[in-house]
């Protein structure tokens, strides 16, 4: 079998041509640990190789770094000489005109104009100069917005000075400038399309139902009649609530001019007021109301904080009632428990005499959806909503184990959800992992061995673990309390003490870091989902160990890849 | 109660930027950037294949690690080599919360040892007089990692580089507008990079991405035959690309390194790898790259190493 000097034999000769007093078994052993443990074949290695026998020898110096950039801030133009760079300085933008220049070849856009120093100060007290924009930064530089500039440099051209605004300059907006008219449009779109964003709009729909409604008035002074309901066409569909009078029926198709969409918690809804109009219309390929009662069925994966007029089937898992006495002094019955589908598990509560058994299948129609603790809720109000179902709608499904796949970035785009089951990296290990101390009262993490609502107080002793999971396209914070995390550590609450109080905390948290930064991990547990970002509350933590020849095989069947 | 209830934040928080999984080569050869608007807006780089890099997740074996004394505490710059190229990245003095670990890992470095990386960073760049953009990530987190997770690190890295290979190439001869290049399949959070990558890079060749891949693939299931691969491919040129490549023969291979030389030296030389980095991109063998530089600087004399691993113009 050749040896590693044979085999790197032309590596080792040119290593030692740069470095003659190095030892060529050193040489031959480095060149195996960059093939076999870092993976980079021995010509590409030769330059790392020749350095690192160079560093050894204090031939090479290491000095590599970019240059330092010196800062200069100023609050005048007249502070600044001509050859002055990396400038910080707050100006008033007096004009911004853009316009495409020729350079090196290429078609850029720049842009020139005037900008005034001292911009807190009356118009008579500042200096105008001219700049010029290389960065494209005209969302930025707003006529007559103030903005602070840093790492502008000066420009100076037949005694003139001017100021160059860089592409790495950072541009800081201080006061909003001129805005720019939003343009509407009253060609109609899809449910699905005005149900993306909040704003003006048209579209076309067919009522799905629609019912009166009364709202009282939160100052006591009375009600208001309402009128609410749902549409749908092919891409989805979207409650209403009308402020006018409806005079439209159920399974009518209507176009609906000058709405608003607004978002009632986490659930976009179309608001009809005075301004909208709304008519029949007529398409004879427009879906049938049979045909969108398929489609405007939920299940529990699609369910958002605020959602009206759901349909849905669910299988109950649990069922309990209780009793309390409620504001007003009437003692009234509560009833709640577990329900599931194929895509999960919710909590469903009703206000009504309802009694069903674990097992029994049941389908709701105009139920709504609130969160509790973050997930979501399902609310009947009247009996009348619920409809036993006799022939099961789906395979047995096990409610112990019923974990739903689901795609992290899916997760993270979706609404919060129980009973998920993902996978994604381990990008941060958080500092805060470890042992830490609750309000005896209230169970707050105390900071300073002080609660936020109860003060000084004796904490109790728990346990945590957080991390950022990542799959570089969507992330989430991960929380493990301590049950999950004894199982996941493999020791108990009193072992992990034991072996913080031995390596500190840092040195938990480095142990944490080294075993799990960049690893893949998958967790199971239910997924809380708002306008900051995604929380997931881990019931059980596992590192993936999926083979690296599958890993790679599958990517390269996915890109359709040969090696 | 939201989330952000939950975790006790009383302001309005940013979303946290993900960290994008990418090849050296992609992003030190992007030179697009954009600055938040607000204080606390997040800033990206720009890459050709439109991805807007805020956080990268990269990894790499150790190539450079330098420790320096400042006025406010030390910092460190260093290197990690993955199989496209360097990604460098620095510790300043005020995250003294890493202090700890990276001089642990300084001295492992500066004992002769090295050692696979990863490391969570955040994207920045510097700009130098002529405009030319360098980039780097500051550390967020890094620890040592064993050859399977770097493996892994390849695999998931090679999937997200060809994901966004796809994406560009749907992005082709499409309209740049989000509706277009939504209705082209463009993954909704490549449309803003897309738009701006495809307004501000001039056409290229984005094969040389996809070697990178197959070049990691490779490392990453432990086959000897990458060199090869590379340049194999290299010299095959697609139909469209035929007339380009085969002007780019090794005679060109002088011009290229003059060429990049004069762009690329801000005063302290251009490294080694990026000469032969820029020569294979242009079509041209390592080895005819390797070759011209040595010939240049022993024959012709028209670069010079005045450090080692670090090339500038002879002025004459």
């Amino acid at each position: 079998m050749m040896s590693n000097i044979e085999k790197y034999n032309l590596q080792i000769i040119a290593v030692k041509q740069e470095c003659p007093d190095s030892d060529e078994n050193e040489v031959a052993e480095e060149f195996r640990r960059y093939e076999e443990e870092f993976l980079i074949p021995p010509e590409d290695a030769l330059r790392s190789v020749i350095r690192k026998f160079l560093l050894a020898t204090g031939k090479e110096e290491s000095n590599f770094s970019m240059p330092q950039k010196v800062e200069k801030k100023v609050n005048r133009f007249s502070e600044l000489g001509s050859e002055d760079k990396n400038i910080t300085i707050e100006v008033f933008v007096a004009s911004y005109t853009p316009r495409i220049q020729m350079i090196r070849g290429e078609e850029k856009q720049i842009a020139y104009g005037w900008i005034e120093d001292n911009p807190w100060e009356e118009v008579s007290n500042r200096e105008r100069w001219d700049f010029k924009d290389w960065g494209q930064h005209s969302s930025q530089l707003a006529p007559n917005s103030i903005v602070r500039l840093e790492g502008v440099s000066v420009n100076e051209w037949n005694g003139k000075k001017s100021i160059n605004i860089n592409r790495s300059t950072r541009v800081t907006t201080l006061r909003e400038g001129e805005s720019t008219s939003v343009q509407i449009s009253n060609e109609p779109s899809t449910i699905a399309k005005i149900s993306e964003n909040e704003g003006f709009g048209s579209t076309i729909g067919r009522i799905i139902s629609v019912k009166a409604d009364v709202i009282v008035k939160k100052d006591g002074s009375g009600t208001l009649d309402i009128f609410r309901g749902k549409i749908a066409d092919s891409s989805g569909s979207i409650g209403f609530l009308s402020w006018v009078p409806f005079d439209f029926k159920q399974g009518e198709l209507i176009k609906l001019n000058n709405i608003s969409v607004r978002k009632f918690r986490d659930t976009p809804e179309i608001n009809i007021s005075n301004d909208a109009k709304i008519e029949l219309y007529r398409d004879n390929n427009f879906s049938s109301l049979e045909d969108l009662s398929q489609i405007t069925k939920s299940n529990i994966s699609d369910l958002r904080n605020g959602m009206r007029d759901i349909s849905i089937t669910l299988q109950i898992i649990t069922w309990e009632q209780r009793t309390f006495t409620s504001e007003d002094g009437v003692e009234r019955i509560v009833r709640s428990g577990d329900v599931i589908d194929p895509t999960g598990m919710c909590r469903l509560t009703a206000w009504c005499d309802f009694n069903p058994k674990g097992g029994d299948y049941i389908h709701l129609t105009g139920t709504r959806a609130q969160f509790w603790q973050g997930s979501p809720d399902l609310v009947v109000d009247d009996i009348d909503q619920i409809e036993q179902v006799t022939n099961a709608p789906w395979e047995d499904i096990d409610p112990s184990n019923h974990w739903v796949e689901v795609d992290f970035d899916e997760l993270s785009n979706g609404g919060s959800r129980r009973g998920i089951r993902t996978s994604a990296l381990i990008v941060s290990v958080r500092k805060d992992s470890g042992i830490i101390h609750r309000c005896s009262n209230c169970r707050r993490v105390l900071r300073d061995d002080a609660c936020a609502e109860h003060g000084i107080v004796d904490g109790v002793e728990d346990l945590r673990l957080r991390f950022v999971l990542d799959s570089g396209v969507s992330n989430a914070s991960l929380l493990l309390s301590k049950g999950p995390s004894e199982v996941f550590l493999k020791n108990t609450f009193e072992e992990i003490k034991a072996q913080i109080s031995t390596s500190g905390s840092d040195g938990f948290i480095a142990s944490l870091r080294n075993s799990l930064l960049s690893r893949k991990v998958e967790v199971e547990g239910r997924a809380l989902i708002d306008d900051q970002g995604t929380m997931i509350l881990a019931e059980r933590m596992e590192i993936n160990q999926s083979p690296i020849s599958d890993s790679a095989n599958n990517v390269m069947e996915k890109w359709g890849l040969e090696i | 109660m939201g989330v952000g209830d939950m975790i006790g934040s009383s302001t309005p928080r940013i979303k946290r930027q993900s960290a994008i999984r990418l090849f050296a080569q992609e992003f030190s050869e992007a030179n697009l950037t954009e600055q938040g608007v607000g204080e606390y807006d997040p800033s990206f780089v720009i890459t050709k294949l439109g991805i807007k890099v805020n956080r990268a997740l990269v990894s790499g074996v150790i190539e450079r690690l330098e420790r320096r004394e400042g006025d406010n505490g030390p910092s460190f710059s260093g290197v990690l080599r993955d199989p496209t190229g360097n990604h460098r990245f620095n510790i300043a003095p005020f995250q003294t919360e890493l202090q700890l670990d990276i001089e642990e890992l300084h001295a492992r470095f500066e004992s002769g040892d090295r050692f696979l990386m990863a490391l969570v960073g955040k994207s920045r760049w510097f700009e130098g007089d002529d405009g030319g953009i360098f980039t780097s990530f500051r550390a967020e987190e890094f620890s040592v990692i064993d050859q399977e997770t770097y493996m892994h690190w390849l695999i998931d890295t090679s999937d997200a580089t060809m994901r966004r290979l796809k994406s560009h190439e749907n992005s082709l001869g499409v309209e740049l507008t989000q509706d277009s290049l939504k209705s082209s399949n463009v993954p909704s959070d490549l449309i803003d990079g897309t738009i701006m990558s495809r307004q501000h890079y001039p056409d290229f060749d984005s094969e040389t991405y996809r070697l990178g891949v197959l070049k990691a693939l490779s490392s990453a299931l432990g086959r000897n035959n990458v060199t090869e691969i590379e340049d194999d491919k290299v010299i095959e040129p697609s139909s469209s690309q035929e007339e380009t490549v085969s002007s780019l023969t090794s005679s060109n291979a002088p011009g290229v390194i003059m060429d990049t030389i004069r762009r690329l030296d801000s005063g302290v030389g251009v490294e080694y790898d990026a000469l032969v980095e820029a020569c294979t991109l242009a079509g041209i063998s390592r080895e005819s790259a390797e070759d011209s530089i040595e010939d240049l600087r022993d024959t012709r004399g028209d670069i010079v190493e005045p450090r080692f691993g670090f090339f500038r113009l002879l002025s004459k």
